[in-house]
C-alpha cells in the first residue's frame, strides 16, 4: 500500500503542482497533533538503556528524574508505587501531567511483562481524575491485572459503577467496556445493572459498547446474562435501533450466545434459527449499505446462510447485492461470492453463471494488496479452481508466478496452474488443435524447474508429474521429465526420479524410454531417501532391462551399514529379490549379502522383511516368484488426497480458515471436534479401512507382493500431505490393489492379524515375531479388579455400529505425561502399549500434534465390550477420553484402568 | 463471525513484544511465546502468513520491522483479518503522520492501545475509519470535545443520523480554497518470456484523491472507459465521440461511491471525504500499452566470460519522460569483474544482489539507450551447476503516461453553496512487477 502513497508524494518536475505541497501542509499537522506525545516522550526502551531514559525525562518534568533509576525493578516499581501515593489525592495544576507520565510507565512496564500489579491500589486512587487519557490508560491496567487479583478488582468496581453515571457518553462507554472486560466471575452481580442501562443508553456509542459486553457477561456467566434477560434485549434492539453498528454488534453477539446456547436449550436452537428467518435477513439485506464493511461480512454471512424460497428470491437477493462485489474491502468481495455459491447451488446453469461473474473481482483482488492478503483470496480461488477448473481454464496466465512473489503464493498458483492446464488440455485434444494450451503451462511450468529457489523447483517438479499422470498424451511432458534429469541438479534429479517411478507404474509402456535416461544416473549422486528408493524400485522392477541392475545393486548393499534410511533399505531388500528371481545366477551374492544384512538389522520391518524373503525362498521358490514378481498392473488411479465429502465440507465453510488449511474446521478446532459431524465423519473413515482387513489374508498376499507399490503409494500421500499444509487426518482412499491406506493400516492391519486366527501361517506367525506381547497375558497388574481378555476381536463394522449406539459413559480431558507424549513420534508405539494391557487399537491416525485413536477392549469372561475414543494433542499434552460401555455399570473401572496404562506409555 | 481474533501482538524483528492486546480468555497468555518458538526462529517464518500452533491459529504480517500477529481460536475469516490489519496500520500511520515502524510503536503506544480498543471490541472489529475516530481520540487529554456539547454524541456514524448516508464526512467543514486533486495510478505487470512474447501483462490502477472542499459536496468523475461512454451516449442518443475506449476489467470502489448509480447509469457519483483516500482501483489486461521493451542478448563465452548486450526501448511519446528507470540484469554468483558500456545513465555491478544495475535518471521517450557489459567469472571446481537466468526486472515511473490509456473526462463537483472549485488531475504509470526472462 505504502508505494503508491510515496511515489504520489515524490514530486514530478513535469507537474509541480499544489498537491505536493499540500501533502507536507498536512503532515505538519499531524507532525503537530504529535508533538505533545513526542515531547512528553517517556522513552519506551528506559529499561533496555538506562541512561537514556535519565536523559530523556529530564525535560518533561524534574520530578521524574529519578536517581535511582539504575537500581533493580522492584526498586523501579516501588519507587512509582510511591510517587503515585504523593499525586494521589492531588488537585495542584499538573498533576495530571505528572500523573500521565507515571501512568505510561506502569503500561509500558506492563507490555515488557514486568509485574506491576503492586501498584494497583495507587492506580485505581489516581484515577479519580477528569483526564480521559489517563482514564485510559487506568482502565487498561485495571483490565490487565483484575483476573489475577479478584480482590483487588473488587476496588475498581466502586469507580467503574460511577464513570458509568457520567454525563459524557465517552466516558460512560470506556467505562463500561473496562467493566465487563474484567472478566472475574464473583463480580458479575455488579455488571448487570450498568450493562441493563448502557443497552438504553441514549447515546449509541455506549449502546455499542454495551451490546459487545453482554457477550462478554455470558463468557464469564452464561446464567447471569440469560437469567437477566439480555439476548431477548439484544434482539429488540438489533430490530429497532437506528445506529447500524449498535445492529452489528446485537448480531454478533446474539449468534455467538446463541449458538453456544443451542446445545442445551431449544428455545435458543430456535433463536438461531429465526435469525435465518426471512424478515431478519430482508431487514438486514436492505440496510445493508448502512453497515461498516467489516459488519457487512457478518451480515453476509448470516445470509449464505439463509435458504430463499425460490430462484425469484435469489434473482433478486443476488441483484441487490451484486454490487458488493465492486466493494474495495476483499473480505466483504468474498463474503458476497460465498452468498451468490451457496445460493445457487442448486441451479446448476446459474451458478456457473456465478462462477463467471465472481472471476475478475477475485483476480483483481489477487493482484491488489498485501502478499498475504493475496494469499487469503488465492486460497479461495484454488478452491473454486478445484472445483471447476474449466471455467478457469482461459485464465490460465493469472496463475504464472512472479520472480519476487512469496514461496506460498507461488505454490497455490502452481497447484491452479496444474489443475486448469489438465482440463483444458484433454479439451484441446480433442479438437486436434496443434499445439496444446498444457504444453504452454509445461513450458511455463519447466521455467520455474530451472528456477534457483529449490523448494519452487521442486514443486514444479511435481505439477509437471501430475500433469502427466493425469493425461493421455504425456509423450512431450515425460520427455521434459528426462530433460530434468540430465539438468544434472541434485535436488531436481532426485524429485524427477520420484514421478518417473509413479509414471512408469501408471504408464509401463514407457519403460524403455525412461529406464534409458535413468540407468545413466549414477547412485552415487542421488542421496535422498525417497529418491533413492524410486531409483532402487526401478532397479529392481526392471531388472532384465538394464543392465548394470545387480551390480549396482550390489554396490549398495556393500554400503548397506552407511544407509541411514529404512525405507531405503526396504527397497534394497525387495528389488534384489526380485533381480535375483529375473537373474539368478549375477544376484545369488548380492541376494545373499542383503538377506544377511537385513535380518542383522536393528530396525524392526527390514528385519521382518529379511527373514520373510529367507522363509519365502526357503518353503518355494516358485512362490516366491509369484509373490515378489508378479505380472505388473497399471495403477489407473492415484489415491486422492480427499474425498469428496470433505471437499464439500470445506466449501460449506467458504471464507473461513478450512479453505486455507485445506480442511474442514472440526479437524482443527477443538471445540468443534466433539460435534456430532466429526464424529461421523471418523466412523466414515474406519468403515473404509475396515474393508480390507475383511479380507486381511487375501489383502495381505496381495500387500505382500505388492508391498514396494504400497510404500510407493505412501511416500506419496505424504509429500502430498505436507504440500497441502499437512492435512491432519489423511483421507481414506481405495487403492486398487486393495491395500488399505497405508497410515491407517500401519496400525490397524498389524492389530487385526493378531486378531486373525485363521489364515496364511507363514504370514501371521511372522508379524507374530514382531509382537510378542500381543498373545501374552497383559503383564502389568491392572488397577481394579476388573479382568479385560488378552484376545478380544471385534471387527470395525461392530465397532462403528456399536459406537453409534451407545451413550456416553465417561467423557473427560486429562494430561499425560510429556515423555509419553514424546514417543507420540512413533506412532505404533501407542497402540502397541496398550495392547499389552489388552486394550487394542481398532484405528487411527492424525499428525502432530493432533492424533485420534479408537481403542477396544473386552471384558475377560464376557462378551462386554468397551469403546475408545482417544484424541492426544502431543503439544499441550493434553488427552480427550470417551468411552462407551455395554456394560455401564463398570465403565468407572474400565475408565480408571484406561487412564492408569495410559499414564504408563512412556518413552520405551 | 468475521474475525474473534483472541489476541493481537505487536512483536519486533527480535521478538519482543511491542505491544499486545487480549482481547478474548481463549488463548494463554504464552502464545506470543509459541509464535516465537515455532515460527520466528524456525525457518517457517516467511513460508506462510497463517500457521496453526495447538489449538490457535496465528495470522502474520510483516510491515516495515514489525510483525503484527493476530490469534484466534475459531475458524476465522482471513481474508477479513488481514484486511483489518492492514487497515489498522493505515489508521496508525495516519494518526503518526506517516511511517509505521518500531520506534514510531514505542513513541506512541498510549495512543495505540487507545485505538486497540476502540477498532476492536472482543475480537470482532469496529470502526476504523481515520475520520471518525479523530473525532474523539485524540492525545489532548482534556474531555473529549463532546462533554461540553452533551446533545452531540461521539458516535462512530454520528453523522449518519444527521445526514442519512454519509458515515464518512463531518458536515460543516470550510476551505478559503476549495481544491480537489485526483492522480491516476497505474502499476504495469509484465512477464515477458526470452523470446520477446508477452506471456502475462495486465495494469492495476489506482484513483487516488485528495480533497479540500467545503460543505457536503457531490462528485461526479468521468472516465474514458467503454461501458460508461456506451452508456452515455445511449443516454444521450448521440454517438460516441472518437476516440480510445477503456475496457475496465474489474473496478472496486470506495465506499463512498454510489454504486448503485454506477450499475444504473455507470457513472461514478459520490461526496467524497475529506482529505486523501483511494477512490477506485481497476485491472485491465486488454490494449496494454507497454512503456518499455526490453531486448536482452547473453551469451557465456566459455566458463569464464559472459557478454551482455541490453538494449531498452521507450515506447511512449517523445515529448514525454520516464524517471527513476531501473534495470536489473543478473549475473552468476562468481563474478569477479565487470566493465561496462552505455549509452546513457550508469551503471554498476552489485554483488550483493547479484545484478548489473542500470540507472537512467531521466529517460525520454522514443529512445533506444543501449548496455553492453563483459562480465568475468572465477572459474569454480562446480562447473556443472550451470547458472539459472532470473528475470531481468526493471523499475520506472512514467508521468503523464497511462499504459490502460485511461483519461479523465471531467471531474464535476457541485456543492449547494455553488463555489468554485480547482481540480487537479495527474497520471503516472509505474512498473509493478516488469520482468523480462532471458
Amino acid at each position: 500500500m505504502a508505494p503508491p502513497a510515496q511515489s504520489q508524494r515524490s514530486p514530478s518536475p513535469s507537474q509541480p503542482s499544489g498537491c505536493v505541497g499540500m501533502l507536507t501542509s498536512e503532515g505538519d499537522l499531524g507532525c503537530g497533533e504529535m508533538a505533545k506525545l513526542v515531547n512528553c516522550s517517556f522513552v519506551f526502551s528506559a529499561t533496555q538503556t538506562l541512561g537514556n531514559a535519565d536523559k530523556n525525562s529530564d525535560d518533561s518534568n524534574s520530578r521524574n528524574t529519578n536517581p535511582h533509576f539504575g537500581s533493580n525493578r522492584k526498586g523501579e516499581v516501588s519507587d512509582l508505587k510511591m510517587q503515585l501515593r504523593q499525586l494521589a489525592g492531588s488537585r495542584a495544576p499538573g498533576s495530571d501531567d505528572t500523573k500521565r507520565e507515571l501512568f505510561k510507565k506502569v503500561i509500558s512496564y506492563m507490555t515488557i511483562g514486568i509485574d506491576v500489579s503492586s501498584v494497583f491500589s495507587e492506580m485505581v486512587m489516581c484515577s479519580a481524575t477528569s483526564d480521559i487519557v489517563l482514564k485510559k490508560m487506568c482502565y487498561l491496567y485495571v483490565g490487565n491485572y483484575a483476573k489475577h487479583n479478584p480482590d483487588l478488582a473488587l476496588l475498581t468496581i466502586n469507580f467503574l459503577q460511577r464513570d458509568c453515571k457520567d454525563e459524557d457518553p465517552m466516558i460512560r462507554g470506556l467505562a463500561l467496556r473496562s467493566l465487563c472486560s474484567l472478566g472475574v466471575a464473583n463480580l458479575v452481580e455488579y455488571l448487570v445493572g450498568p450493562l441493563g442501562s448502557g443497552l438504553k443508553d441514549g447515546s449509541s456509542y455506549v449502546r455499542t459498547i454495551a451490546a459487545v459486553g453482554v457477550l462478554k457477561l455470558y463468557h464469564i456467566s452464561a446464567s447471569t446474562c440469560v437469567d437477566a434477560d439480555f439476548p431477548a434485549l439484544l434482539k429488540h434492539l438489533m430490530l429497532k435501533d437506528k445506529d447500524a453498528q449498535v445492529v452489528a454488534n446485537c448480531l454478533t453477539s446474539l449468534q455467538e450466545i446463541w449458538s453456544l446456547e443451542a446445545s442445551t436449550s431449544e428455545e435458543a436452537a430456535r433463536e438461531r434459527e429465526a435469525l435465518l428467518s426471512k424478515p431478519v435477513i430482508y431487514y438486514f439485506l436492505n440496510r445493508i449499505r448502512e453497515f461498516s464493511e467489516w459488519a457487512q461480512c457478518t451480515i453476509l454471512d448470516l445470509v449464505s446462510k439463509y435458504v430463499p424460497s425460490d430462484s425469484d428470491e435469489i434473482f433478486d437477493m443476488m441483484n441487490l447485492l451484486e454490487d458488493r462485489l465492486q466493494h474495495a474491502n476483499g473480505a466483504v468481495v468474498l463474503a458476497t461470492i460465498k452468498v451468490f455459491l451457496h445460493m445457487t447451488l442448486s441451479m446448476t446453469d446459474v451458478h456457473q453463471q456465478v462462477y463467471e461473474r465472481i472471476k475478475a473481482p477475485l483476480l483483481t483482488l489477487v493482484s491488489s494488496g498485501s502478499p498475504e492478503q493475496s494469499y487469503a483470496v488465492l486460497s479461495h480461488l484454488h478452491l473454486l479452481v478445484m472445483r471447476a477448473p474449466f471455467i478457469f481454464s482461459s485464465d490460465y496466465k493469472h496463475f504464472y508466478c512472479q520472480y519476487n512473489e512469496p514461496f506460498y503464493v507461488k505454490k497455490l498458483k502452481l497447484e491452479m496452474l496444474t489443475s486448469v492446464a489438465n482440463e483444458s488440455n484433454t479439451y484441446e485434444i480433442v479438437q486436434l488443435r496443434p499445439k496444446s494450451l498444457g504444453s504452454i503451462s509445461v513450458t511455463e511450468l519447466c521455467e520455474y524447474v530451472a528456477n534457483v529457489d529449490i523448494p519452487m523447483a521442486r514443486e514444479s517438479i511435481r505439477a509437471v508429474g501430475k500433469i502427466a499422470l493425469q493425461q493421455y498424451d504425456v509423450n512431450a511432458i515425460v520427455d521434459r521429465l528426462l530433460q530434468f534429469l540430465e539438468m544434472e541438479k541434485e535436488h531436481v534429479t532426485a524429485e524427477t526420479l520420484v514421478l518417473v517411478k509413479d509414471l512408469l507404474r501408471k504408464y509401463p509402456q514407457w519403460s524403455q524410454d525412461c529406464i534409458a535416461v535413468v540407468g545413466n544416473i549414477s547412485s552415487k549422486n542421488v542421496q535422498e531417501p525417497k529418491a533413492k528408493a524410486a531409483l532402487i524400485w526401478m532397479l529392481g522392477e526392471y531388472a532384465q532391462d538394464m543392465q548394470d541392475s545387480p551390480y549396482i545393486l550390489e554396490s549398495l548393499i556393500e554400503n548397506w551399514d552407511e544407509e541411514n534410511s529404512a525405507e531405503v533399505r526396504l527397497h534394497l531388500l525387495t528389488a534384489v529379490m526380485k533381480c535375483f528371481l529375473r537373474r539368478p545366477p549375477e544376484t545369488q551374492k548380492a541376494l545373499g549379502a542383503a538377506l544377511a544384512a537385513g535380518v542383522a538389522d536393528f530396525h524392526q520391518d527390514v528385519h521382518d522383511r529379511a527373514l520373510f524373503y529367507y522363509r519365502l525362498l526357503q518353503y518355494e521358490v516358485s512362490v516366491a516368484e509369484r509373490i515378489v514378481n508378479p505380472p505388473k498392473q497399471a495403477v489407473s488411479v492415484f489415491a486422492d488426497t480427499q474425498n469428496n465429502e470433505i471437499k464439500d465440507r470445506i466449501f460449506d465453510e467458504f471464507n473461513s480458515l478450512s479453505v486455507v488449511y485445506q480442511k474442514p474446521s472440526y479437524m482443527f478446532t477443538d471445540k468443534e471436534h466433539q460435534g456430532p459431524f466429526a464424529f461421523s465423519e471418523e466412523l466414515g473413515n474406519l468403515s473404509i479401512s475396515a474393508e480390507p482387513a475383511d479380507s486381511v489374508v487375501a489383502a495381505q498376499r496381495v500387500e505382500e507382493n505388492d508391498q514396494d507399490l504400497l510404500l510407493g503409494t505412501s511416500e506419496k500421500e505424504e509429500s502430498q500431505g505436507s504440500g497441502n499444509n499437512g492435512s491432519a487426518y489423511s483421507a481414506p482412499s481405495y487403492n486398487t490393489t486393495g491395500a488399505a491406506q497405508p497410515q491407517l493400516d500401519l496400525v490397524s492391519l498389524d492389530q487385526l492379524s493378531t486378531v486373525h486366527t485363521s489364515g496364511s501361517l507363514a504370514i501371521d506367525e511372522l508379524l507374530g515375531l514382531g509382537m510378542p506381547a500381543a498373545t501374552e497375558p497383559s503383564p502389568a497388574p491392572l488397577p481394579s479388579d476388573l479382568k479385560l481378555n488378552a484376545k478380544a476381536s471385534l471387527d470395525p463394522k461392530a465397532f462403528q455400529q456399536k459406537w453409534r449406539q451407545l451413550p456416553v459413559s465417561f467423557s473427560q480431558e486429562i494430561s499425560i505425561d510429556p515423555e509419553g507424549v514424546a514417543a507420540m513420534a512413533t506412532p505404533q508405539a501407542l497402540p502397541q502399549h496398550m495392547q499389552s494391557h489388552s486394550i487394542n487399537c481398532i484405528a487411527s491416525g492424525g499428525q502432530a500434534p493432533n492424533f485420534k485413536f479408537f481403542f477396544f477392549a473386552q471384558k475377560a469372561e464376557e462378551s462386554s465390550s468397551y469403546l475408545v475414543e482417544c484424541i492426544i494433542n502431543s503439544s499441550s499434552c493434553k488427552v480427550q477420553l470417551k468411552i462407551k460401555a455395554d456394560d455401564q455399570s463398570t465403565s468407572q473401572a474400565f475408565s480408571e484402568m484406561f487412564q492408569s496404562v495410559l499414564s504408563k506409555f512412556t518413552l520405551p | 463471525m468475521p474475525v474473534a481474533a483472541s489476541a493481537i501482538y505487536f512483536l519486533n524483528l527480535r521478538g519482543d513484544v511491542l505491544i499486545n492486546r487480549l482481547y478474548r480468555d481463549d488463548v494463554g497468555g504464552n502464545m506470543v511465546d509459541a509464535f516465537r518458538m515455532h515460527i520466528m526462529q524456525t525457518k517457517e517464518l516467511g513460508t506462510c502468513p497463517v500457521r496453526q500452533i495447538g489449538g490457535c491459529s496465528f495470522f502474520y504480517m510483516r510491515i516495515s520491522n514489525v510483525y503484527i500477529v493476530i490469534v484466534v481460536s475459531s475458524n476465522a475469516n482471513v481474508a477479513c483479518a488481514f484486511k483489518f490489519v492492514v487497515e489498522a496500520v493505515a489508521l496508525f500511520k495516519s494518526y503518526f503522520g506517516g511511517a509505521f515502524d518500531e520506534d514510531a510503536i514505542r513513541n506512541n503506544f498510549v495512543l495505540i492501545y487507545e485505538l486497540l480498543d476502540e477498532i476492536m471490541d472482543f475480537g470482532y472489529p469496529q470502526n476504523l475509519s481515520p475520520e471518525i475516530l479523530k473525532l474523539y481520540i485524540t492525545q489532548e487529554g482534556v474531555r473529549s470535545p463532546f462533554s461540553s456539547k452533551p446533545a452531540d454524541k461521539p458516535v462512530p456514524n454520528a453523522t449518519l443520523q444527521v445526514t442519512g448516508a454519509v458515515g464518512w464526512r463531518r458536515e460543516g467543514l470550510v476551505y478559503k480554497k476549495n481544491e480537489v486533486f485526483l492522480d491516476i495510478v497505474e502499476s504495469v505487470n509484465l512477464l515477458m518470456s526470452s523470446k520477446g512474447s508477452v506471456l502475462r501483462c495486465d495494469v492495476t490502477g489506482k484513483v487516488l484523491m485528495k480533497c479540500f472542499l467545503s460543505g457536503m459536496p457531490d462528485l461526479k468523475l468521468g472516465l474514458n472507459d467503454k461501458i460508461g461512454l456506451e452508456k452515455e451516449s445511449q443516454l444521450k442518443s448521440r454517438p460516441t465521440k472518437s476516440g480510445k475506449t477503456i475496457e475496465l476489467d474489474d473496478v472496486t470502489f470506495h465506499q463512498c461511491v454510489n454504486l448503485t448509480r454506477f450499475n444504473s447509469e455507470k457513472t461514478v457519483s459520490f461526496v467524497p471525504p475529506d482529505g486523501e483516500f483511494e477512490l477506485m482501483k481497476y485491472r485491465i489486461t486488454e490494449g496494454v500499452n507497454l512503456p518499455f521493451r526490453v531486448l536482452p542478448t547473453i551469451k557465456e563465452l566459455g566458463r569464464t566470460r559472459m557478454e551482455v548486450n541490453v538494449k531498452v526501448k521507450s515506447v511512449f511519446g517523445a515529448k514525454m519522460f520516464a524517471l527513476g528507470v531501473v534495470i536489473k540484469i543478473p549475473v552468476p554468483k562468481q563474478t569477479a569483474k565487470t566493465s561496462f558500456q552505455v549509452t546513457s545513465g550508469k551503471a554498476k555491478y552489485n554483488p550483493s544482489i547479484d545484478c548489473l544495475v542500470w540507472k537512467i535518471r531521466k529517460f525520454p521517450g522514443q529512445t533506444e539507450p543501449t548496455l553492453s557489459a563483459e562480465v568475468e567469472l572465477i572459474s569454480t571446481m562446480t562447473e556443472k551447476k550451470s547458472w539459472t537466468r532470473p528475470p531481468i526486472q526493471m523499475e520506472f515511473q512514467v508521468p503523464m503516461f497511462t499504459a490502460s490509456g485511461l483519461r479523465v473526462r471531467f471531474l464535476k463537483v457541485w456543492e449547494k453553496s455553488g463555489y468554485n472549485t480547482v481540480e487537479w488531475v495527474r497520471y503516472i504509470t509505474k512498473a509493478g512487477s516488469y520482468e523480462i526472462r532471458c
